[in-house]
């Protein structure tokens, strides 16, 4: 597999129910092999972008290529394409084998030949043992595994998965999550899952599409998203980003100023031409992330705050501070993450402490 | 469904012909009909024949005769009345399922509902010889003492028609209460307790108020089907117990004037309309899911 | 519900009980009088027989009803299942005109039976179709018509959409995914709506009075005979039919719980 062809183009791809738009002039590149995630809050329309590609709706406006090939208008049940649905979808009425062997069985293969591709199938997903349960005797995971089983017998192009994972508890998502990169590996298809869940993103795709109110915000890996958000959008949904508003000051080679209320910020700009062009003055936002803010120490020049710890929150192998900084008109409430210690940490609630992050721990996003 | 372009030719004409049934069906066997028996009761007979003239005579002889409007109005009054015996009976029932846990409740409820599906023919017949000179409940009420001798009181007149239409409807009086008492969410009677109200305050302030809908579908549903029975009045009115429904079939068989017949049906259809809408707006729960 | 204190509760107690005996009193009356011989209001207890039932096998007049009630109950069944499994299939996620004739297929059911017959009547005679077994069947197909489209409709409602949208997604054409995919999941309901139909036809004598010809059903031919009082064989009759139609009840429960209810308590 080559993770450098495109398997599928978005084209302008619009989607209008009645008089209400849901997605706006969609551009997206699925690689042939990569495991896409769509990752965007509920109503942002990462799921009509699964639903369009899959086939489940037609498009409004716009086109769906297949390796260069147009596909907007094929049918559904020619598109080389399984979808793993949110509810699973099993047929009630059929066992585990019923449903597994359901999509070669439409295709008249010959019952050995299923029966060869079911149970294979089965092995891929552990299930062989539970071939003849009826779904309502499986648990959810079980189904979840059924139905990821039933999707790849048809050795699809693409795997669509719609937030597979989003009935599941917490311990049993982490299982899956692990499964499904494992077998995405194994069989090396192309994946594209649909999550609200950014550490579900985080953990398994290659590359996140972040989307809100029907546009893509940001497309990028993980890291990419994670350090360096282009928008406030990507930046306040992507973990916790600390987000102070300014004005950009003039380019400094790699880094460039803002003035905030809390004084100016220096942050770097490297590989990000956009930011680099931006004009002198433009309203931006200096983003840096909790676990860069630390307490300053003598030698710390740039990026000086000061503020007042309003909050200590333990997290386990963590300690999260929120703190007031900034003149009482301005104030803003700031993160700041550091390891625990065993003896309880040196920050005490009230306290005032200088603060500071490294000029390439920041990072600007344009308002 | 989605069928997103997959259907082939011979799917599509079935997909019309499947259309053209879909209308055909209700509008040919339901509202032809009754189209064309609203047109009838404009219609009129002369000897025997009907004479396809519109006129008004048939609304203008049910509203003048002095026969017809006073049977229509004890008729109500007598279905009315049955529907109140009903609920009277059927609220206590409802309640005290509702009060039953689990599996207790829905085995009663089916064994309340079971007798609805008992031969009408056959429940009316048996609740005539129960009413009757000879019957059980003349039995009892002597044996009682209550009465000296068997009474003719119970059986063929309006009382009797009275009588046997509650016993006959209460089983779809017990359904909607019960539907109604049982959603309301139990949390709402711990919260009256907890606010200190008594177990009758309860009812009266939370309960009552919240299952009256079903007592309003349910008095609608009975007073509906005891104004369209006329086979409980011809079996157990006798003379006396003469009713709307009676005098309609009547000009079907012996008196042979389907005109105004068609007319009276009109009638009873206008009633049995605003009872169903009257019904309806009151049955709509309001907030009893929170 | 522990609203109301003890008293209260005996009294609903014994008001429950008094309507389940009234409900009953009127199903034990030909029960008791199939076994036992009365005379003048009073049971003999003392010579159990089943001589009315011999009577009953004898009785061809009663029978041949038997008869032509089950075959009018079969074709209305069939009858009202097809034409009502496509009518909630082809109204289920239609909005455009479906709720106007959704009440045209209910109104059968709304109206008194007199009215609903009375129309079909004058229906018939207007086309020239004399009264016969069809006429009988086509109104008890009209009449529980809405049952059987309510109960398939509401089993559609509750059919997960991705379930289709699944079947196709797997590469099945709209016939597959019909035969394969949504009929068996409406099967049980329309068997549900098979038996109450049957139940309604059995028993639905208003509409089949008015338009009957020669032949006559069951409960209109023993309305007819009622006027003349019962042979004792009617009772051992009815109570068969008791019989039976506790068990088209107790069938019917059980084909209209979902599948999967059914198939997780196992």
């Amino acid at each position: 597999m080559n993770q450098n062809t495109d398997l599928l183009t978005l084209r302008s791809v619009s989607k209008s129910y009645g008089p209400v738009p849901v997605l706006h002039d969609i551009d997206l590149s699925i690689r042939d092999g990569e495991f896409l995630t769509v990752l965007g809050p509920s109503g942002s329309g990462k799921t009509t972008v699964l639903r369009l590609i899959g086939g489940l709706e037609p498009l409004t406006t716009g086109e769906i290529r297949l390796e260069g090939q147009d596909i907007s208008r094929m049918p559904i049940n020619r598109r080389p394409f399984n979808t793993v649905f949110q509810d699973y979808a099993l047929f009630p009425h059929m066992t585990v084998s019923g449903n597994v062997g359901y999509g070669l069985s439409v295709r008249h293969i010959q019952r050995k030949e299923i029966a060869r591709r079911v149970a294979e199938a089965l092995e891929l997903v552990q299930l062989e043992r539970f071939a003849d349960r009826f779904p309502a005797q499986l648990s959810g995971g079980q189904r979840q595994r059924v139905a990821l089983a039933r999707a790849l017998i048809c050795q699809p192009r693409l795997i669509l998965l719609d937030e597979p994972l989003a009935a599941l508890d917490l311990e049993l998502r982490r299982q899956m999550q692990e499964f499904l990169k494992s077998i995405q590996r194994e069989i090396k298809t192309t994946f594209l899952f649909v999550t609200h869940d950014q550490e579900e993103a985080i953990g398994m795709a290659d590359r996140i599409c972040v989307m809100q109110a029907g546009h893509i915000r940001q497309l990028g890996t993980p890291h990419e998203l994670y350090y360096k958000p282009n928008c406030e959008f990507v930046a306040r949904f992507f973990g916790e980003n600390n987000l102070v508003a300014g004005k950009l000051g003039p380019v400094q080679g790699e880094l460039r100023p803002i003035e905030t209320a809390l004084g100016r910020l220096v942050c770097s700009i490297s590989d990000q031409p956009h930011l680099k062009a931006a004009l002198d003055g433009a309203s931006a936002f200096a983003a840096f992330r909790p676990e860069a803010l630390r307490l300053a120490g003598a030698k710390d020049n740039d990026n000086r705050l000061s503020g007042t710890i309003a909050d200590l929150a333990f997290a386990g192998s963590s300690t999260v501070a929120t703190i007031t900084a900034g003149a009482d008109n301005a104030a803003q409430r700031l993160r700041l993450r550091m390891p625990s210690r065993i003896d309880g940490s040196m920050l005490k609630s009230g306290e005032t402490v200088s603060l500071s992050f490294a000029p390439h721990e920041g990072h600007l996003v344009l308002a | 469904m989605s069928k997103a372009g997959s259907t082939q030719p011979s799917e599509r004409h079935l997909s019309l012909l499947v259309t053209v049934l879909a209308f055909a069906l209700p509008v040919v066997f339901v509202l032809v009909p009754l189209a064309i028996f609203l047109v009838y009761s404009f219609f009129s007979v002369d000897q025997g024949t009907i004479i396809h003239a519109p006129t008004l005579g048939n609304y203008v002889r049910f509203f003048t005769d002095p026969i017809f409007l006073p049977v229509f109005w004890n008729t109500i009054v007598l279905c009315v009345s049955v529907a109140v015996i009903c609920i009277l009976l059927a609220y206590p029932a409802a309640y005290f399922l509702t009060t039953l846990k689990g599996r207790w409740r829905y085995a009663l409820l089916m064994l309340l509902l079971v007798p609805l599906l008992m031969s009408y023919v056959i429940k009316i017949y048996a609740i005539r010889s129960i009413l009757g000179l000879n019957g059980f409940l003349n039995k009892a009420l002597v044996a009682l003492g209550i009465l000296e001798q068997p009474s003719t009181l119970f059986v063929f007149n309006m009382n009797a028609i009275l009588l046997t239409l509650s016993l006959l409807l209460i089983p779809f009086a017990i359904l909607p209460i019960f539907l109604s008492l049982e959603r309301i969410p139990q949390t709402l009677l711990r919260a009256s307790d907890d606010l200190g109200a008594s177990g009758l305050q309860t009812f009266l302030r939370i309960i009552l108020p919240l299952s009256l809908p079903g007592v309003a579908s349910a008095a609608s549903f009975v007073f509906v089907l005891a104004i369209g029975d006329f086979l409980t009045p011809q079996m157990v009115g006798g003379i006396s117990g003469f009713t709307f429904g009676r005098i309609l079939y009547s000009q079907f068989g012996t008196a042979y004037n389907w005109p105004f017949g068609a007319a009276l049906s009109v009638a009873l259809a206008i009633v049995v309309i605003c009872a169903i809408l009257i019904g309806e707006r009151f049955g709509r729960n309001r907030g009893t899911s929170i | 519900m522990s609203a109301l204190p003890r008293p209260s509760t005996l009294f609903l107690a014994a008001i429950t009980t008094l309507v389940a005996m009234l409900l009953y009193s009127p199903l034990f009356v030909p029960i008791v009088s199939s076994f036992f011989t009365i005379s003048h209001g009073d049971v003999d207890w003392s010579s159990p027989t089943l001589s009315t039932y011999r009577a009953l096998a004898a009785n061809h007049d009663i029978l041949a009803a038997l008869r032509t009630t089950l075959i009018v109950g079969m074709c209305t069944v069939v009858l009202s299942v097809v034409s009502g499994t496509l009518l909630a299939l082809y109204y289920h996620g239609r909005r455009s005109g479906r709720s106007v004739l959704q009440f045209i297929i209910f109104l059968p059911f709304l109206m008194p039976p007199i009215i609903s017959g009375l129309a079909l009547l004058i229906f018939f005679r207007e086309i020239g179709l004399e009264r016969s077994l069809l006429t009988v069947i086509i109104g008890h197909t009209v009449f529980v018509l809405a049952i059987v489209y309510r109960t398939v409709l509401m089993r559609l409602q509750s059919m997960s959409r991705s379930l289709v949208e699944a079947s196709y997604d797997l590469g099945a054409t709209g016939w597959q995914t019909f035969w394969r995919v949504i009929l068996p999941n409406l099967s049980s309901a329309m068997v549900g709506g098979a038996i109450l139909a049957f139940a309604l036809s059995f028993d639905e004598t208003m509409i089949t009075i008015l338009v009957t010809g020669t032949q006559s059903t069951l409960p209109v031919r023993l309305w007819a005979m009622m006027r003349l009082g019962f042979s004792p064989d009617i009772n051992a009759l009815v109570a068969l039919i008791l019989m039976f139609t506790v068990l088209l009840c107790v069938l019917a429960a059980r084909f209209l719980i979902p599948r999967q209810m059914a198939t997780e308590r196992a």
